[in-house]
């Protein structure tokens, strides 16, 4: 009895074509890709690698050591009452909501709020906020650090965000506060400058 | 002087709290698993001391250390080693080498001394009966049995011999005992907590009062995100602590059958924590816990709604941001000011709450703001707004 469901647990193994799981990506460097199954499109002046797994529907994570050494996360026009990133626990701890009616000077706010519930730490913190152009619009920078619990490493990060036709659009960097970050903050400044909305012409 | 829930007298009382035992200081680990279960704490211990959430305020430190003093006596403090972590949860434990953890969401909930005395009494208690020492052997022993109970079912599965499901109720019990352990447990530290307050200072009514309230925030988080709130009436199966009203029922029963009062020490609590307060509400205010973050603040406020609490309001409310909530908030801000006109980020709030309802006013507010902090990191990005 036992032998037959193992042998036909085997046979379904075997012959189990699954959806196929995403892959990490090597982006080239000088190429032009549209990010985040959105408009988004980025020039990048260095190799990158995309993160096969997205942290959410609109956005994607691209590195140059690894998952948390240097990410840069862009997220490509995240709705009204979505949040940031994926829910881990919608129940217990969910996520704070974007909504279209916010101030540019509420994006801080809302990203520093989801990531504390995120990673289920207190210390995280908004450095600085200052006004910028990104994608052609009015848009917000802002800085920030934190720190995940029972990890004990600062990691500093900078995001650059703005408001077009009611979505977000984003695009964040960060890295361990020791050697990554000041390193890679030129190469994520660098794609920053270069992004742009739609194919060619600004919005 | 108290404000403490009087219970009445339990008609049968079942419960009664234990003779303080004898205390050795200085304790040493005896026996090869309690010198690990010890080795392990003193590492975990290192981490802790070391970790960026740990806050490093002597004074507030002292302070944690003489209500645990009051409460246990001189000699039983003694080795204690105190840590403030910021954690917004409702927690404090305790290691079985002396190390007692507390978290800031449980400094922002207790709202006296006389309560702050009963949970870390109870911790202390956990230390002094060594329960991780003898969960740990029970959870071993459980989970052998559980471990041989699914080698035995798979046996009867395969071979035919005995049945699968008896071996499945083995290990079905097996893993539930040690749940129930932690229970038994839990409320074993419960009643040496009572014993302690019993010789302290502090009216032992008060310990129950915390569990009503956890209950009433539970359920008020609950309603906001539209949940069913939780039973307090039955154990769930994996429950490490007995429900909140349990342990509120005894409590309140044990704290009427002792008949004795004491001080509260609120006035001593308040004044303590002043500083920090502003500092917790902030953490509290990040997680998008809209109802039970405004129950939290009302409980607080009590009948005097102090600046802190208002602009905490005012925070709360501009966060959710519906139209009806900004102008909920503004009048938050507005009263905040009254009291306390120094405060520059309730300016800032009122005039971002005003920008966002369409307001010009938020203009001024905002000029005001700048002109109260000049150096203000979102100095810039504030000023864009003005034109």
């Amino acid at each position: 009895m036992a032998h037959k469901i193992l042998s036909s647990i085997a046979a379904l193994a075997l012959f189990w074509v699954g959806p196929a799981v995403a892959s990490n990506k090597l982006i080239a460097q000088g190429t032009s890709v549209t990010v985040a199954k959105s408009p988004l499109t980025i020039t990048s002046d260095r190799e990158w690698n995309k993160m096969g797994a997205r942290p959410g529907r609109n956005s994607e994570t691209w590195t140059i050591d690894g998952d948390g050494l240097n990410d840069v996360t862009f997220y490509g026009g995240i709705e009204n009452d979505r949040p940031l990133f994926r829910e881990v626990d919608r129940r217990s701890k969910p996520l704070p909501r974007f909504s279209s009616t916010m101030l540019l000077t509420d994006l801080p706010e809302l990203f520093e709020n989801s990531y504390s519930i995120a990673l289920h730490t207190q210390l995280m913190k908004i450095d600085s906020v200052e006004p910028m152009t990104f994608l052609g619009q009015k848009g917000i920078r802002f800085s920030f650090t934190f720190t995940r619990m029972n990890e004990e490493v600062r990691r500093k990060g900078e995001a650059s965000a703005a408001i077009i036709g009611g979505k977000l659009f984003m695009i964040t960097f960060e890295a361990p506060d020791v050697f990554y970050y000041e390193r890679d903050l030129p190469a994520y400044r660098a794609i920053i400058a270069k992004a742009i909305v739609g194919s060619g012409s600004r919005p | 002087m108290t404000a403490c829930l009087l219970g009445a007298l339990p008609a049968d009382a079942k419960e009664s709290i234990p003779i303080l035992p004898p205390y050795t200081g200085a304790y040493q680990p005896q026996g090869v698993d309690e010198r690990g279960v010890w080795m392990v704490a003193d590492e975990d211990e290192r981490m802790l001391r070391d970790s960026k959430a740990v806050i490093n305020d002597a004074k507030l430190n002292q302070y944690l250390r003489d209500v645990v003093c009051r409460t246990v006596g001189d000699a039983r403090c003694n080795g204690v080693r105190i840590y403030v972590v910021r954690d917004a949860d409702f927690n404090a434990w305790m290691a079985p080498n002396g190390t007692l953890a507390v978290n800031t969401g449980l400094l922002l909930r207790v709202r006296n001394e006389a309560e702050l005395a009963g949970v870390l009494g109870h911790e202390f208690a956990h230390f002094e009966l060594r329960h991780s020492l003898l969960g740990y052997k029970h959870k071993r022993t459980a989970g052998d049995i559980a471990a041989w109970a699914g080698v035995g079912a798979a046996a009867a599965a395969a071979y035919g011999y005995g049945s699968v499901r008896s071996y499945q109720s083995i290990e079905r019990s097996a893993i539930g005992s040690i749940y129930a352990f932690s229970r038994v447990q839990e409320r074993e530290a419960d009643l040496m907590s009572m014993a302690y307050l019993k010789s302290s200072v502090y009216d032992p009514r008060c310990f129950a009062d915390i569990w009503d309230r956890l209950m009433d925030e539970a359920d008020a988080t609950a309603r906001g995100r539209k949940q069913r709130s939780a039973r307090y009436d039955r154990v769930a199966f994996f429950a490490s602590h007995p429900t909140s009203l349990e342990r509120a029922t005894y409590l309140r029963g044990i704290a009427a059958t002792m008949g004795k009062a004491g001080e509260d020490d609120s006035a001593r609590f308040r004044m303590a924590l002043a500083g920090w307060r502003p500092e917790f509400l902030t953490d509290q205010l990040k997680l998008n816990d809209f109802e039970g973050t405004d129950y939290l603040i009302g409980e607080l406020a009590g009948a005097e709604w102090t600046a802190d609490l208002l602009f905490s309001r005012g925070e709360l409310y501009r966060a959710r941001g519906n139209p009806r909530d900004l102008v909920s908030a503004i009048s938050f801000y507005r009263d905040a000011l009254l009291q306390d006109p120094t405060n520059a980020n309730a300016y800032r709030g009122m005039g971002l709450a005003q920008l966002r309802s369409r307001d010009p006013a938020g203009v001024e507010t905002l000029k005001k703001y700048l002109g109260m902090k000049p150096d203000a990191s979102d100095r810039a990005m504030i000023s864009t707004l003005l034109q």
